[in-house]
């Protein structure tokens, strides 16, 4: 099972590359905010382009997955609540405010 | 030219190959076109078989469509043979999806519709658009249950992909297994040879 770990000096931050024939499904999300100065405000985007279709031209399209606030100071990691999660593109987070210190891990399966 | 193949009720022992094989014999019957004569009404043994798999995948928004055409005309898939002693044997599946699948061949006339005037497939009908669909359910990605069989020069196989409400964008991911089979022609086939071929029906027979 793959999972890759970023900082989030840059936002938004790929966790996963698109996979065309597959759609990618989060086992686990760690948020390391224990270093952080300030509270992490985290959003999981999808990040997709759209097929070329009866009623529309092929479009780039994000779409927020999941949200999540952690607290400075904090570190939380999701497991159970990530069931039913899938990226049909490439997975991506972004944080209200860029830190360094602040740090997300992903692990993942193709489905 | 195309079958779903429901669930087995029993299993055998030993199996029964899932695919054509070489030595098997494959009957096409006269109501193939004279346009395909190489075939019409024809009795041929596979001399040899290849298996190749390719995935193809759309993202599609939630009540559109996208028409995906297996032949090899301009910007389709080029799923169908080239050479006219190739049979292709095409499996299908699905990933898992809210997503349904309309067949046509040609492009505009359905394969699967009821008798009744109006009872044809129709993805902008709240009601007709689960008419004659085929689930991912049907036939899953790993154990494939829809079987189409191509040669050279037949029309094009349509596969309507729509996705359905209650999903704002959804992935599709159809699975094709093609079972390339090189043909070789029995010029004077015994019943024996006639008995055991599997008879391939041209598209106009499940109509009717």
């Amino acid at each position: 099972m793959p999972s890759k770990n970023v900082d989030m000096t840059t936002s938004p931050s790929v966790l996963a590359a698109e996979k065309k024939n597959a759609k990618i499904i989060p086992t686990l999300l760690m948020v390391d905010n224990a270093l952080g100065s300030q509270d992490a405000v985290l959003t999981l985007i999808d990040r997709f382009t759209t097929s070329l279709t009866n009623g529309q031209a092929a479009t780039l399209k994000t779409e927020t997955r999941l949200a999540i606030n952690v607290s400075e100071l904090a570190c939380v990691s999701l497991k159970d609540e990530l069931k039913d999660l899938e990226f049909l593109g490439a997975p991506e987070v972004a944080v209200a405010t860029p830190d360094g210190s602040c740090k997300v891990s992903m692990a993942y399966h193709y489905k | 030219m195309l079958e779903l193949k429901p669930m087995p009720e029993a299993t055998v022992t030993p199996g029964v190959p899932k695919l054509l094989q070489e030595g098997f014999y494959v009957r096409f019957t006269d109501l193939w076109p004279d346009t395909l004569s190489e075939v019409k009404g024809k009795l041929f043994q596979i001399e040899k078989t290849n298996q190749v798999p390719y995935d193809i995948s759309r993202i599609i928004p939630q009540s559109d469509y996208c028409d995906i055409d297996l032949s090899n005309s301009s910007g389709a898939e080029n799923i169908y043979p080239e050479n006219t002693k190739t049979l292709y044997e095409t499996l299908i599946g699905f990933k898992p999806g809210n997503y349904l699948v309309h067949f046509y061949i040609p492009a505009g006339e359905y394969l699967h519709r009821l008798e009744q005037t109006g009872m044809v497939p129709d993805v902008s009908s709240t009601t007709r658009k689960y008419l004659g669909a085929r689930k991912p359910e049907d036939s899953p990605y790993d154990d494939k249950r829809i079987f189409s069989y191509s040669v050279k020069d037949l029309e094009p196989l349509i596969l309507r992909t729509y996705v359905d409400t209650g999903i704002d964008y959804e992935k599709v991911v159809i699975g094709l297994l093609v079972n390339k089979c090189y043909l070789k022609q029995i010029l004077s086939p015994t019943a024996e040879q006639m008995r055991l071929a599997k008879v391939i029906q041209y598209y106009t027979e499940l109509r009717w």
